[in-house]
Protein backbone atom coordinates (compact mmCIF):
# COMPACT_ATOMS: atom_id res chain seq x y z
CA UNK A 1 0.00 0.00 0.00
CA UNK A 2 2.78 2.37 0.70
CA UNK A 3 3.53 1.99 -2.67
CA UNK A 4 0.66 3.82 -4.04
CA UNK A 5 1.96 6.46 -2.23
CA UNK A 6 4.77 7.11 -4.35
CA UNK A 7 2.58 6.96 -7.60
CA UNK A 8 0.67 9.55 -5.73
CA UNK A 9 4.27 11.23 -5.53
CA UNK A 10 4.61 10.87 -9.58
CA UNK A 11 1.72 12.05 -10.32
CA UNK A 12 2.17 15.65 -8.44
CA UNK A 13 5.95 16.01 -9.61
CA UNK A 14 4.19 15.23 -13.49
CA UNK A 15 0.77 16.86 -12.71
CA UNK A 16 1.41 19.36 -15.74
CA UNK A 17 1.98 17.08 -18.51
CA UNK A 18 -0.49 14.42 -16.94
CA UNK A 19 -3.36 16.58 -16.86
CA UNK A 20 -2.90 18.82 -19.84
CA UNK A 21 -3.21 15.38 -22.00
CA UNK A 22 -5.73 13.82 -19.73
CA UNK A 23 -7.79 16.86 -20.04
CA UNK A 24 -7.69 17.23 -23.31
CA UNK A 25 -9.06 13.88 -23.97
CA UNK A 26 -11.09 13.13 -20.98
CA UNK A 27 -12.87 16.76 -21.81
CA UNK A 28 -14.78 16.38 -25.42
CA UNK A 29 -15.59 12.33 -23.42
CA UNK A 30 -17.22 14.23 -20.92
CA UNK A 31 -18.81 16.62 -23.18
CA UNK A 32 -20.59 13.38 -25.18
CA UNK A 33 -21.57 12.03 -22.25
CA UNK A 34 -23.13 15.19 -21.17
CA UNK A 35 -24.84 15.02 -24.15
CA UNK A 36 -27.22 12.33 -23.36
CA UNK A 37 -28.56 14.02 -20.75
CA UNK A 38 -31.53 15.21 -23.29
CA UNK A 39 -32.09 11.02 -23.55
CA UNK A 40 -31.87 9.94 -19.37
CA UNK A 41 -30.45 11.99 -16.49
CA UNK A 42 -28.49 9.16 -15.30
CA UNK A 43 -26.83 8.70 -19.05
CA UNK A 44 -23.79 10.72 -18.43
CA UNK A 45 -22.67 9.48 -15.25
CA UNK A 46 -22.84 5.65 -16.79
CA UNK A 47 -21.24 6.46 -19.67
CA UNK A 48 -18.45 8.28 -17.72
CA UNK A 49 -18.32 5.32 -15.38
CA UNK A 50 -17.74 3.34 -18.66
CA UNK A 51 -15.03 5.02 -20.09
CA UNK A 52 -12.33 5.30 -16.93
CA UNK A 53 -10.63 1.98 -18.51
CA UNK A 54 -10.06 4.12 -21.65
CA UNK A 55 -9.41 7.64 -20.13
CA UNK A 56 -6.72 5.73 -18.02
CA UNK A 57 -4.83 4.80 -20.79
CA UNK A 58 -3.76 8.03 -21.75
CA UNK A 59 -2.62 8.75 -18.20
CA UNK A 60 -0.69 5.78 -17.89
CA UNK A 61 1.01 6.84 -20.93
CA UNK A 62 2.17 9.85 -19.65
CA UNK A 63 2.66 8.77 -16.38
CA UNK A 64 5.35 6.00 -18.02
CA UNK A 65 7.35 8.52 -19.87
CA UNK A 66 7.76 10.98 -16.78
CA UNK A 67 8.80 7.72 -14.58
CA UNK A 68 11.58 7.66 -16.61
CA UNK A 69 11.88 11.19 -16.60
CA UNK A 70 10.57 12.40 -19.98
CA UNK A 71 8.04 15.31 -20.41
CA UNK A 72 4.51 14.39 -22.15
CA UNK A 73 3.22 17.07 -24.76
CA UNK A 74 -0.57 16.23 -26.23
CA UNK A 75 1.30 16.00 -29.81
CA UNK A 76 3.25 13.21 -28.17
CA UNK A 77 0.00 11.22 -27.31
CA UNK A 78 -0.95 12.16 -31.07
CA UNK A 79 1.59 10.38 -31.95
CA UNK A 80 1.42 7.12 -30.16
CA UNK A 81 -2.59 7.16 -30.52
CA UNK A 82 -2.78 3.83 -32.08
CA UNK A 83 -0.87 2.12 -28.82
CA UNK A 84 -2.47 4.29 -26.29
CA UNK A 85 -6.37 5.15 -27.76
CA UNK A 86 -6.76 2.14 -30.52
CA UNK A 87 -5.38 -1.00 -28.71
CA UNK A 88 -7.48 -3.57 -27.32
CA UNK A 89 -10.18 -0.96 -27.63
CA UNK A 90 -12.82 -3.93 -26.79
CA UNK A 91 -11.42 -5.36 -23.80
CA UNK A 92 -11.15 -1.83 -22.56
CA UNK A 93 -14.51 -1.20 -22.60
CA UNK A 94 -15.80 -4.05 -21.48
CA UNK A 95 -14.25 -6.94 -18.77
CA UNK A 96 -11.34 -4.54 -18.02
CA UNK A 97 -14.31 -1.82 -16.86
CA UNK A 98 -15.49 -4.53 -14.01
CA UNK A 99 -11.88 -5.61 -12.56
CA UNK A 100 -11.03 -4.86 -9.24
CA UNK A 101 -7.58 -3.96 -9.77
CA UNK A 102 -7.68 -2.35 -12.94
CA UNK A 103 -5.13 -0.19 -12.39
CA UNK A 104 -2.42 -2.63 -11.40
CA UNK A 105 -2.85 -4.87 -14.40
CA UNK A 106 -3.44 -1.69 -17.03
CA UNK A 107 0.23 -1.37 -17.09
CA UNK A 108 0.49 -5.21 -18.15
CA UNK A 109 -1.98 -4.82 -20.65
CA UNK A 110 -0.62 -1.40 -22.46
CA UNK A 111 2.94 -1.54 -21.86
CA UNK A 112 3.94 -4.75 -21.81
CA UNK A 113 2.03 -5.42 -25.12
CA UNK A 114 1.72 -9.26 -24.74
CA UNK A 115 -0.86 -11.68 -26.39
CA UNK A 116 -3.55 -12.30 -24.62
CA UNK A 117 -3.13 -15.35 -23.61
CA UNK A 118 0.42 -14.71 -22.14
CA UNK A 119 -0.84 -11.38 -20.66
CA UNK A 120 -3.23 -13.29 -18.60
CA UNK A 121 -0.56 -15.47 -17.66
CA UNK A 122 1.58 -12.43 -16.44
CA UNK A 123 -1.19 -10.44 -14.67
CA UNK A 124 -1.70 -13.87 -12.34
CA UNK A 125 1.97 -13.25 -11.90
CA UNK A 126 2.20 -9.86 -11.10
CA UNK A 127 -1.40 -10.08 -9.17
CA UNK A 128 -0.52 -13.12 -6.63
CA UNK A 129 -0.25 -12.10 -3.24
CA UNK A 130 -1.13 -8.35 -3.62
CA UNK A 131 -4.69 -8.66 -5.27
CA UNK A 132 -6.31 -7.93 -2.18
CA UNK A 133 -4.04 -4.62 -1.82
CA UNK A 134 -4.89 -3.43 -4.79
CA UNK A 135 -8.53 -4.21 -4.14
CA UNK A 136 -8.14 -2.13 -1.06
CA UNK A 137 -6.49 1.04 -3.16
CA UNK A 138 -9.34 0.64 -5.92
CA UNK A 139 -11.71 1.08 -3.39
CA UNK A 140 -10.29 3.28 -1.43
CA UNK A 141 -10.01 5.62 -4.42
CA UNK A 142 -13.41 4.75 -5.73
CA UNK A 143 -15.10 5.65 -1.90
CA UNK A 144 -12.92 8.86 -2.29
CA UNK A 145 -14.11 9.43 -5.80
CA UNK A 146 -17.92 9.17 -4.34
CA UNK A 147 -17.12 11.42 -1.44
CA UNK A 148 -15.75 14.10 -3.49
CA UNK A 149 -18.55 13.90 -5.91
CA UNK A 150 -21.28 14.04 -2.88
CA UNK A 151 -18.79 16.79 -1.60
CA UNK A 152 -19.26 18.68 -4.62
CA UNK A 153 -22.95 18.10 -4.69
CA UNK A 154 -23.42 19.75 -1.43
CA UNK A 155 -21.68 22.81 -2.96
CA UNK A 156 -25.06 23.99 -4.19
CA UNK A 157 -26.98 23.40 -0.84
CA UNK A 158 -24.10 25.65 0.72
CA UNK A 159 -24.11 28.35 -2.45
CA UNK A 160 -27.93 28.28 -3.16
CA UNK A 161 -29.86 31.66 -2.11
CA UNK A 162 -31.48 31.32 0.72
CA UNK A 163 -34.99 29.74 0.56
CA UNK A 164 -33.96 28.58 -3.04
CA UNK A 165 -32.29 25.51 -1.78
CA UNK A 166 -33.17 22.31 -4.04
CA UNK A 167 -36.63 20.74 -2.69
CA UNK A 168 -35.50 16.87 -1.48
CA UNK A 169 -38.67 16.36 -0.01
CA UNK A 170 -39.49 14.19 -3.40
CA UNK A 171 -36.72 12.27 -3.33
CA UNK A 172 -38.28 9.05 -2.09
CA UNK A 173 -41.02 8.89 -4.47
CA UNK A 174 -37.89 9.27 -7.06
CA UNK A 175 -38.71 12.97 -8.18
CA UNK A 176 -34.78 14.33 -8.40
CA UNK A 177 -35.00 18.69 -8.33
CA UNK A 178 -34.18 19.73 -11.94
CA UNK A 179 -30.66 21.17 -10.59
CA UNK A 180 -29.68 18.40 -8.69
CA UNK A 181 -30.09 15.57 -11.52
CA UNK A 182 -27.69 18.51 -13.76
CA UNK A 183 -25.14 18.57 -11.03
CA UNK A 184 -24.36 15.02 -9.99
CA UNK A 185 -22.84 14.23 -13.45
CA UNK A 186 -21.13 17.17 -13.49
CA UNK A 187 -19.68 16.73 -9.83
CA UNK A 188 -18.83 13.40 -10.75
CA UNK A 189 -17.48 14.51 -13.88
CA UNK A 190 -15.28 17.03 -11.70
CA UNK A 191 -13.97 14.63 -9.05
CA UNK A 192 -12.92 12.37 -11.93
CA UNK A 193 -10.93 14.58 -13.71
CA UNK A 194 -9.01 15.46 -10.15
CA UNK A 195 -8.87 11.76 -8.81
CA UNK A 196 -8.31 9.43 -11.71
CA UNK A 197 -4.49 10.25 -12.91
CA UNK A 198 -3.44 9.82 -9.11
CA UNK A 199 -5.51 6.33 -9.25
CA UNK A 200 -3.71 5.26 -12.33
CA UNK A 201 -0.39 6.32 -10.68
CA UNK A 202 -1.04 4.64 -7.92
CA UNK A 203 -1.61 1.10 -9.54
CA UNK A 204 1.40 1.78 -11.91
CA UNK A 205 3.52 2.45 -8.84
CA UNK A 206 2.45 -1.08 -7.03
CA UNK A 207 2.95 -2.26 -10.21
CA UNK A 208 6.31 -1.48 -10.74
CA UNK A 209 7.13 -2.32 -6.97
CA UNK A 210 5.88 -5.65 -7.64
CA UNK A 211 8.69 -5.79 -10.62
CA UNK A 212 11.47 -4.51 -8.17
CA UNK A 213 10.09 -7.02 -5.92
CA UNK A 214 10.09 -10.01 -9.02
CA UNK A 215 12.89 -9.38 -10.80
CA UNK A 216 14.62 -6.46 -8.98
CA UNK A 217 13.82 -4.06 -12.30
CA UNK A 218 14.88 -1.00 -10.64
CA UNK A 219 18.49 -2.13 -10.04
CA UNK A 220 18.73 -3.36 -13.35
CA UNK A 221 17.58 -0.06 -14.54
CA UNK A 222 20.37 1.40 -12.35
CA UNK A 223 23.10 -1.10 -13.43
CA UNK A 224 22.52 -0.43 -17.25
CA UNK A 225 22.96 3.09 -16.86
CA UNK A 226 26.17 2.72 -14.52
CA UNK A 227 27.50 0.35 -16.64
CA UNK A 228 26.30 0.51 -19.88
CA UNK A 229 29.73 1.91 -21.10
CA UNK B 1 15.55 15.30 -19.02
CA UNK B 2 17.63 12.57 -16.73
CA UNK B 3 16.03 12.96 -12.85
CA UNK B 4 19.31 13.98 -10.76
CA UNK B 5 19.97 12.59 -7.38
CA UNK B 6 18.49 15.47 -5.65
CA UNK B 7 15.24 15.14 -7.28
CA UNK B 8 15.06 11.29 -7.52
CA UNK B 9 11.57 10.47 -6.97
CA UNK B 10 10.47 9.51 -3.20
CA UNK B 11 7.80 9.72 -0.81
CA UNK B 12 10.55 10.36 2.17
CA UNK B 13 9.88 13.92 4.13
CA UNK B 14 13.13 15.04 6.08
CA UNK B 15 12.90 16.20 9.41
CA UNK B 16 15.98 18.12 10.87
CA UNK B 17 16.96 17.63 14.76
CA UNK B 18 18.16 20.49 16.70
CA UNK B 19 21.13 18.76 16.46
CA UNK B 20 21.48 19.05 12.62
CA UNK B 21 20.35 15.34 12.01
CA UNK B 22 18.39 14.70 9.51
CA UNK B 23 15.24 12.03 10.26
CA UNK B 24 13.69 10.41 7.41
CA UNK B 25 9.76 10.30 7.75
CA UNK B 26 7.50 7.90 5.84
CA UNK B 27 4.04 9.80 5.64
CA UNK B 28 1.47 7.49 5.16
CA UNK B 29 -1.10 8.23 2.28
CA UNK B 30 -4.80 7.86 1.35
CA UNK B 31 -5.46 4.20 0.79
CA UNK B 32 -3.73 3.19 4.52
CA UNK B 33 -5.63 6.37 6.16
CA UNK B 34 -8.48 6.02 4.92
CA UNK B 35 -8.72 1.98 5.73
CA UNK B 36 -7.63 3.33 9.11
CA UNK B 37 -10.27 5.45 9.50
CA UNK B 38 -12.87 3.22 8.35
CA UNK B 39 -11.78 0.45 11.03
CA UNK B 40 -11.61 3.15 14.11
CA UNK B 41 -15.35 4.45 12.70
CA UNK B 42 -16.20 0.54 12.70
CA UNK B 43 -15.17 0.27 16.40
CA UNK B 44 -17.12 3.31 17.30
CA UNK B 45 -20.39 2.42 15.88
CA UNK B 46 -20.09 -1.26 17.33
CA UNK B 47 -19.57 0.52 20.74
CA UNK B 48 -22.18 3.15 20.27
CA UNK B 49 -24.73 0.03 19.19
CA UNK B 50 -23.73 -2.06 21.99
CA UNK B 51 -24.53 1.19 24.25
CA UNK B 52 -27.73 2.19 22.88
CA UNK B 53 -29.10 -1.40 23.43
CA UNK B 54 -28.06 -1.33 26.75
CA UNK B 55 -28.98 2.18 27.74
CA UNK B 56 -32.60 2.16 26.20
CA UNK B 57 -33.38 -0.80 28.44
CA UNK B 58 -32.84 1.66 31.51
CA UNK B 59 -34.92 4.65 29.43
CA UNK B 60 -34.89 7.75 30.70
CA UNK B 61 -31.10 8.98 31.99
CA UNK B 62 -29.64 6.06 30.83
CA UNK B 63 -30.43 7.64 27.10
CA UNK B 64 -28.86 10.98 28.15
CA UNK B 65 -25.48 8.89 28.92
CA UNK B 66 -25.60 7.10 25.58
CA UNK B 67 -25.48 11.25 23.91
CA UNK B 68 -22.69 11.54 26.51
CA UNK B 69 -20.99 8.41 25.28
CA UNK B 70 -21.72 9.33 21.49
CA UNK B 71 -20.12 12.86 21.76
CA UNK B 72 -17.09 11.38 24.03
CA UNK B 73 -16.54 8.62 21.30
CA UNK B 74 -16.31 11.09 18.51
CA UNK B 75 -14.35 13.67 20.25
CA UNK B 76 -12.39 11.68 22.89
CA UNK B 77 -11.74 8.63 21.13
CA UNK B 78 -8.71 9.42 18.71
CA UNK B 79 -7.41 12.31 21.17
CA UNK B 80 -6.78 9.29 24.05
CA UNK B 81 -5.33 6.62 21.70
CA UNK B 82 -2.93 9.16 19.90
CA UNK B 83 -1.59 10.21 23.07
CA UNK B 84 -0.94 6.64 25.03
CA UNK B 85 2.60 5.52 23.99
CA UNK B 86 1.61 3.50 20.76
CA UNK B 87 0.64 6.76 19.45
CA UNK B 88 -2.47 5.30 17.51
CA UNK B 89 -6.04 4.22 17.23
CA UNK B 90 -6.67 0.99 16.73
CA UNK B 91 -7.14 1.23 13.13
CA UNK B 92 -3.75 3.11 12.76
CA UNK B 93 -2.48 0.28 14.83
CA UNK B 94 -4.07 -2.31 12.39
CA UNK B 95 -2.50 -0.64 9.50
CA UNK B 96 0.90 0.26 11.13
CA UNK B 97 0.74 4.00 10.93
CA UNK B 98 0.90 6.16 13.94
CA UNK B 99 0.73 10.26 14.67
CA UNK B 100 4.18 12.18 15.59
CA UNK B 101 5.01 15.69 15.15
CA UNK B 102 6.63 17.38 12.13
CA UNK B 103 9.68 17.43 13.92
CA UNK B 104 9.22 13.70 14.62
CA UNK B 105 8.52 13.33 18.43
CA UNK B 106 6.03 11.93 20.02
CA UNK B 107 2.78 13.89 19.57
CA UNK B 108 1.75 16.65 21.73
CA UNK B 109 -2.18 16.81 23.70
CA UNK B 110 -2.00 20.32 22.45
CA UNK B 111 -1.45 18.75 18.96
CA UNK B 112 -3.85 15.50 19.23
CA UNK B 113 -6.38 17.95 20.51
CA UNK B 114 -6.53 20.78 17.53
CA UNK B 115 -6.15 17.94 14.44
CA UNK B 116 -8.85 15.84 15.57
CA UNK B 117 -11.23 19.06 16.76
CA UNK B 118 -10.34 20.25 12.72
CA UNK B 119 -11.57 17.34 11.64
CA UNK B 120 -14.64 19.17 11.21
CA UNK B 121 -12.63 21.49 8.44
CA UNK B 122 -11.68 18.08 6.96
CA UNK B 123 -15.51 17.07 6.63
CA UNK B 124 -16.41 20.23 4.50
CA UNK B 125 -17.92 20.76 2.41
CA UNK B 126 -19.05 17.12 2.79
CA UNK B 127 -17.80 13.53 3.14
CA UNK B 128 -14.33 14.72 4.06
CA UNK B 129 -13.94 16.69 0.83
CA UNK B 130 -11.57 18.76 1.49
CA UNK B 131 -8.87 16.11 3.48
CA UNK B 132 -9.00 13.81 0.58
CA UNK B 133 -7.85 16.92 -1.98
CA UNK B 134 -5.30 17.65 1.03
CA UNK B 135 -3.96 14.20 1.02
CA UNK B 136 -4.03 13.81 -2.64
CA UNK B 137 -1.82 17.20 -3.13
CA UNK B 138 0.38 17.51 -0.26
CA UNK B 139 4.08 15.34 -0.48
CA UNK B 140 3.72 14.91 3.05
CA UNK B 141 -0.14 13.99 2.78
CA UNK B 142 -1.41 16.30 5.34
CA UNK B 143 -5.33 16.80 5.74
CA UNK B 144 -5.67 19.99 7.18
CA UNK B 145 -5.74 19.74 10.55
CA UNK B 146 -2.09 17.96 10.51
CA UNK B 147 -1.03 21.08 8.90
CA UNK B 148 -3.10 23.55 11.19
CA UNK B 149 -1.58 21.01 14.42
CA UNK B 150 1.91 20.36 12.64
CA UNK B 151 1.52 16.60 12.86
CA UNK B 152 1.80 14.20 10.63
CA UNK B 153 0.77 10.15 10.28
CA UNK B 154 3.51 8.00 9.38
CA UNK B 155 4.04 3.90 8.06
CA UNK B 156 5.57 2.46 11.36
CA UNK B 157 9.75 1.19 9.88
CA UNK B 158 9.53 -2.16 9.55
CA UNK B 159 12.69 -4.77 10.16
CA UNK B 160 14.24 -5.40 6.88
CA UNK B 161 15.64 -8.84 7.11
CA UNK B 162 19.10 -9.10 7.05
CA UNK B 163 21.58 -9.77 3.97
CA UNK B 164 23.19 -13.13 4.19
CA UNK B 165 26.86 -11.91 3.08
CA UNK B 166 29.11 -14.18 5.19
CA UNK B 167 29.05 -16.91 2.42
CA UNK B 168 31.12 -14.42 -0.09
CA UNK B 169 35.14 -13.34 -0.15
CA UNK B 170 35.15 -9.43 -0.09
CA UNK B 171 36.18 -8.32 -3.78
CA UNK B 172 37.77 -4.67 -4.21
CA UNK B 173 35.94 -2.74 -7.16
CA UNK B 174 37.69 -2.78 -10.33
CA UNK B 175 36.97 0.42 -11.19
CA UNK B 176 36.08 3.35 -9.13
CA UNK B 177 31.80 3.56 -8.49
CA UNK B 178 29.84 6.81 -7.72
CA UNK B 179 27.97 6.28 -5.02
CA UNK B 180 24.64 5.75 -6.82
CA UNK B 181 26.57 3.02 -8.69
CA UNK B 182 27.57 1.51 -4.77
CA UNK B 183 24.08 1.69 -3.31
CA UNK B 184 22.56 -0.42 -6.44
CA UNK B 185 25.34 -2.89 -6.08
CA UNK B 186 24.38 -3.09 -2.20
CA UNK B 187 20.68 -3.41 -3.02
CA UNK B 188 21.25 -6.22 -5.10
CA UNK B 189 23.09 -8.49 -2.41
CA UNK B 190 20.24 -7.42 0.08
CA UNK B 191 17.81 -8.38 -2.27
CA UNK B 192 19.32 -11.41 -3.70
CA UNK B 193 17.53 -13.93 -1.44
CA UNK B 194 14.45 -13.42 -2.94
CA UNK B 195 15.64 -13.30 -6.65
CA UNK B 196 15.88 -16.77 -8.55
CA UNK B 197 19.16 -17.87 -9.24
CA UNK B 198 19.21 -17.37 -12.79
CA UNK B 199 17.95 -13.77 -12.81
CA UNK B 200 20.47 -13.19 -10.13
CA UNK B 201 23.42 -14.29 -12.66
CA UNK B 202 21.48 -12.12 -15.43
CA UNK B 203 21.40 -8.71 -13.04
CA UNK B 204 25.23 -9.70 -11.80
CA UNK B 205 26.50 -9.46 -15.69
CA UNK B 206 25.02 -6.44 -16.17
CA UNK B 207 27.45 -5.14 -13.10
CA UNK B 208 30.38 -7.18 -13.96
CA UNK B 209 32.32 -4.53 -14.93
CA UNK B 210 32.16 -3.47 -11.41
CA UNK B 211 33.71 -7.11 -10.09
CA UNK B 212 36.21 -6.57 -13.60
CA UNK B 213 34.49 -9.41 -15.02
CA UNK B 214 33.37 -7.34 -18.26
CA UNK B 215 31.63 -9.95 -20.77
CA UNK B 216 30.91 -12.77 -18.48
CA UNK B 217 28.31 -14.11 -16.19
CA UNK B 218 27.36 -17.08 -14.05
CA UNK B 219 27.28 -18.30 -11.03
CA UNK B 220 31.62 -17.47 -10.11
CA UNK B 221 30.87 -14.02 -11.62
CA UNK B 222 27.80 -13.83 -9.32
CA UNK B 223 29.42 -14.04 -5.99
CA UNK B 224 32.25 -11.56 -7.18
CA UNK B 225 29.99 -9.03 -8.09
CA UNK B 226 28.30 -9.87 -4.20
CA UNK B 227 32.07 -9.95 -2.77
CA UNK B 228 32.21 -6.48 -4.27
CA UNK B 229 29.23 -5.39 -2.16
CA UNK B 230 30.49 -7.07 0.70
CA UNK B 231 33.78 -4.80 0.12
CA UNK B 232 31.50 -1.94 0.37
CA UNK B 233 30.28 -2.92 3.46
CA UNK B 234 33.18 -2.71 4.83
CA UNK B 235 34.36 -6.26 5.70
CA UNK B 236 37.52 -6.18 3.70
Amino acid sequence: MEAADLGVRLCQSAAASVYLCYAIVALPVMALAFASFELAGWLPAVLLWCAKPWLDRTILFVLSRAAFGKRTSPADVWREQRRVWWKQLLFTWTIRRLSLWRSLTLPVYQLEELSIWKAGERVRQIRHRHAASAMMMTSAFSVSETALTIALVSLVFWLAPSGRTPDLSGLLSGEVPKVLALSIPIAYATALLFLEPFYVAAGFAMYLNRRAELEAWDIEQEFRRAFAH
Amino acid sequence: MILGPSDVLDTVVAAETPEGILLELRPAGLTARFYAFGLDWTIRLMIIYAAAMVTTVIGGIGVAFWLVLVFGLEWLYPIAFELSPSGATPGKRVFGLRVVMDNGLPVTAAASVARNLLRVADFLPFGYGFAIVSMLLRRDCKRLGDIAAATIVLHQPRATSRMPLHTVVPVSPARPLAPEDQAAIIALAARAPGLTAGRLDELAALAAAASGDVGRSGPAVTRRVLGVAEWLLGRR
